[in-house]
């Protein structure tokens, strides 16, 4: 016993149990960090996958039996006693159930895209090759049998087969020559719709301000009034050739339609237009899949959002993250910098000083819905109104800057992370060597001089470093932004080619709020929750990215201005 | 090793041929009239009196803490950027009182040169080191700045060793080079006065020899006034010695005199190695 208790104590005075402790703490973290992206990235990947579709009877105890034809999506163990309270007959030897989630879509048809079964009363589960998924630009998914392809009502390819047979095939290939034909045709008309009908609605609402601050001024001139009339009759022209050729295009789009038989047993008409991916998933090899997932992964990354967000990309939502981040970095940077050589080299190190630099560091641990409310009534209502009065007259009662935008956003969230890099900066300040400066000081330079030239390349991996961490920060916010100009939809990007290129008073889309958009404000939960996780993930690797690029610009600058090793 | 100490012996033997020094006949460069230094409460030089020679060495030698750095930053104002140091008297150079209000701190430290005890090169290449106090002054002819680069490194026997790395980074460079770069960037802004402060304590014996030798070459050009601990070096280096002690100046003559027949007991205590 003695011996025994000798030796525990001499292990711990040999510092293992301490290094035990460290090891395992680590651990526990890398785990955790690990299992949540493996979490995150499982659920949210597997969303793109084109998963078989089942056609199944499913009859209840007691119930008529009916056709199922659905995706899985998930599946759960319940105890029996809770379906019995639901009100379903099960039989008393059941102690648990298996309880599956089946997405039926065609939510155009029976009202609901999910439907929950019990396994345990699934009979006769198939894959038939012929059933197809149709993902439509709206009403969510639709499954069922192609019967019948038509070109302006009249039939020119149809089957009564539901097995590969020729005929079937042969209205499966009509089918999707003429899907192919409705997305060029859509991509079209995207075109004229955003870009060539924007750009004029852009530049009628320019004349309709510069008339409306005429009249203001006291300016409007008969003249000035036929000028403005005259570029808007242009304008009108060319809006109404644009007009004609969609009138065009629409027709030649809703030219086909198709029928389709759902699994009741009912055959549906609709048109081909509708449709974004039709495919026949369980016709599929693994390589057909994986080339389909591909698509479908690039097409969450650079399409717009369909369908009050649950499906489609979320294009608008990485873009406006990234820009705001950016415009935010630019903001805080110079600012951050400035204020910190201000506290670390020229202010008396006094106790005012210390309050202030006490106060600055307590700012970030300010909550951050806080500085939302602050920019919503500081940034948007006082400034934003001020600047609309002094420089946007003309668009009054409607805001420009005196509502929610990309600016305000960028704005708030800089002075949420200036702490962080006046600290970092500060920091790195005082690790700069005395010897140093006064090297720089000796030699005839002034303090700004010596400032300029090298304190602040040197210090500049310390900058960074707090840069990072803004970013970090910054990226991730979400609360305030709702308060200061993130919207669920964005009608354009805060970027594009009409003067003066960066809409800085725009509202815009952020993968944050749209997580929360998605995941709680959703018509179809069952529908996004896939999304959310896909958009979370996004949301990370962004974050991961524009850090990353931080991080090799702080390792290059480290690399040239390391410090003396003496 | 052998070979340094040859050398060193050559130089100290050359000194002792030269006839002894009278400060009487020497032109004055800076001039040092009743000098009190305060940190704070505590008094760290007590009333200096003393002339720095033009064109000449002068060493300042004594125990640590006896003021002799205090005094040589004293010369181009770098106390100024210690908080709680005060500063009475005057301080000439030339004619200017250097300590006078509206004195231009940045041109009297351009014209009064330093060197640190360690070397302290800027993170940049070789070329932009010398280059620095150049910029500093405005000057951006690349013809101009390529001549004055090579000028400054060839005085201070560096040019051999980096003429093909100019554009290296000058922290990949030995501490010996490092400090001799530091040595011509002070040079490249032609100062009329380089002050050392212990500018080879540093350093390897092979590349205290070299400083050495620079300092030789380099007393032609100008004014040298250099702190060391190292009284060999001392001996070796300077024409003019002072002792410093308790932040006073307790002698100061030629350095002969000064070494082989101190007028003052405490020089002799210290330079026999009593004390200090």
């Amino acid at each position: 016993m003695k011996m025994k208790k000798k030796s525990v104590s001499e292990w711990v005075k040999s510092g293992d149990p301490w290094v035990w402790l460290n090891a395992g703490a680590v651990a526990i973290s890398v785990i955790m960090v690990v299992g949540l992206l493996l979490l995150i990235a499982v659920r949210g990947l597997g969303h793109f996958w084109p998963a078989d579709v089942v056609e199944t009877h499913y009859a209840l105890p007691g119930d008529s039996e009916y056709n199922l034809v659905a995706e899985r999506v998930e599946s759960v163990e319940v105890p029996a006693a809770q379906l019995r309270e639901a009100g379903i007959n099960i039989p008393d030897e059941h102690q648990l159930m298996q309880r599956t989630l089946m997405k039926t879509g065609n939510r155009d048809v029976y009202g609901s895209d999910f439907r929950w079964v019990i396994d345990e009363y699934l009979t006769d589960s198939k894959r038939p090759e012929m059933l197809f998924t149709a993902e439509r630009r709206e009403w969510g998914n639709l499954y069922g049998y192609l019967k019948a392809v038509k070109e302006d009502g009249k039939i020119v390819s149809e089957t009564t087969d539901l097995t590969p047979t020729d005929s079937a095939m042969a209205t499966w290939n009509t089918f999707e020559k003429s899907i192919e034909r409705a997305a060029v045709i859509f991509d079209e008309i995207h075109e004229i719709e955003k870009k060539d009908i924007g750009k004029i609605n852009y530049a009628l609402e320019r004349i309709r301000l510069e008339q409306r601050r005429l009249e203001l001024e006291n300016k409007l001139t008969p003249a000035a009034a036929a000028d403005l009339a005259a570029e808007r009759g242009q304008y009108d022209e060319e809006y109404k050739g644009l007009q004609q050729s969609l009138i065009d295009l629409y027709a030649k789009i809703n030219r086909d339609t198709f029928v389709v038989q759902v699994m009741d047993g009912s055959e549906h008409e609709m048109p081909v237009a509708k449709i974004v991916h039709a495919y026949r998933a369980n016709a599929m090899s693994v390589p057909q899949k994986m080339g389909f997932y591909f698509t479908k992964l690039w097409e969450f990354l650079s399409d717009e959002p369909r369908e009050a967000n649950t499906e489609g990309g979320v294009f608008p939502a990485i873009f406006g993250t990234v820009m705001m981040v950016l415009l935010m970095t630019v903001l805080v940077t110079p600012f951050g910098v400035v204020a910190a050589v201000y506290l670390r080299e020229y202010a008396s190190q006094g106790w005012v000083t210390r309050i202030i630099r006490i106060a600055v560091n307590n700012l970030a641990g300010v909550p951050s819905i806080v500085y939302g409310v602050f920019g919503l009534g500081f940034f948007i209502y006082f400034l934003g109104s001020g600047i609309d009065q002094a420089f946007f007259p003309e668009a009054l009662p409607s805001p420009t800057f005196g509502t929610g935008g990309l600016m305000w956003a960028s704005i708030t969230l800089a002075l949420l992370t200036v702490p962080v890099v006046i600290v970092a900066t500060e920091e790195g300040l005082s690790r700069i060597p005395r010897n140093v400066r006064e090297g720089s000081l000796a030699l005839g330079a002034t303090k700004f001089e010596t400032l300029w030239r090298v304190v602040l390349p040197m210090a500049s991996p310390a900058i960074m470093t707090g840069v990072i961490l803004a970013v970090a920060r910054a990226a991730g916010e979400v609360a305030p932004l709702m308060l200061v100009g993130v919207v669920k939809l964005a009608p354009s990007l805060p970027l594009d080619g009409n003067y003066p290129y960066i809409h800085l008073d725009q509202k815009f889309m952020h993968l944050g709020f749209h997580i929360y958009d998605v995941g709680f404000q959703s018509p179809n939960v069952e529908a996004a929750r896939p999304l959310v996780y896909a958009t979370a993930l996004l949301l990370v690797i962004v974050i991961a990215l524009l850090n990353l690029s931080a991080v090799t610009i702080r390792n290059h600058l480290r690399e040239k201005y390391k410090s003396l090793e003496m | 090793m052998s070979d340094v100490k040859t050398h060193s012996i050559d130089i100290s033997a050359m000194q002792r041929s030269q006839q002894a020094l009278r400060i009487e006949d020497e032109t004055v460069c800076l001039s040092v009239n009743d000098l009190h230094l305060y940190y704070g409460e505590k008094e760290a030089l007590k009333g200096v009196n003393m002339v720095i020679p033009e064109k000449k060495v002068t060493a300042f030698i004594g125990p640590s803490g006896c003021g002799k750095s205090t005094l040589l930053r004293c010369f181009n104002r770098m106390n100024d950027l210690v908080d709680g140091c005060r500063i009475t008297g005057e301080l000439n150079l030339r004619d200017q009182n250097i300590y006078a209000k509206g004195t231009d701190v940045a041109e009297l430290r351009r014209r009064v040169g330093m060197v640190f005890q360690k070397p302290n090169p800027f993170p940049k290449s070789i070329y932009e080191n010398v280059a620095y106090g150049l910029r500093i002054q405005g000057i951006n002819k690349k013809r101009l700045l390529d001549e004055t680069v090579e000028w400054a490194l060839r005085s201070a026997a560096l040019w051999d060793e980096v003429k093909d790395r100019l554009h290296e980074s000058a922290l990949g460079m030995s501490g010996g080079q490092q400090q001799r770069l530091v040595i011509a960037r002070t040079v490249a802004v032609k100062p009329e006065v380089l002050l050392l402060d212990e500018p080879a304590s540093a350093l390897d014996p092979i590349s205290t020899l070299k400083i050495e030798e620079l300092i030789h070459e380099l007393k032609s050009e100008f004014t040298i006034a250099i702190v060391t601990h190292n009284m060999q070096q001392a001996a070796r280096v300077s024409d003019y010695t002072a002792f410093m002690y308790m932040g006073d100046l307790i002698e100061f003559g030629d350095t002969n005199t000064l070494f082989t027949n101190p007028s003052k007991q405490q020089t002799e205590d210290y330079i026999t190695g009593r004390y200090g």
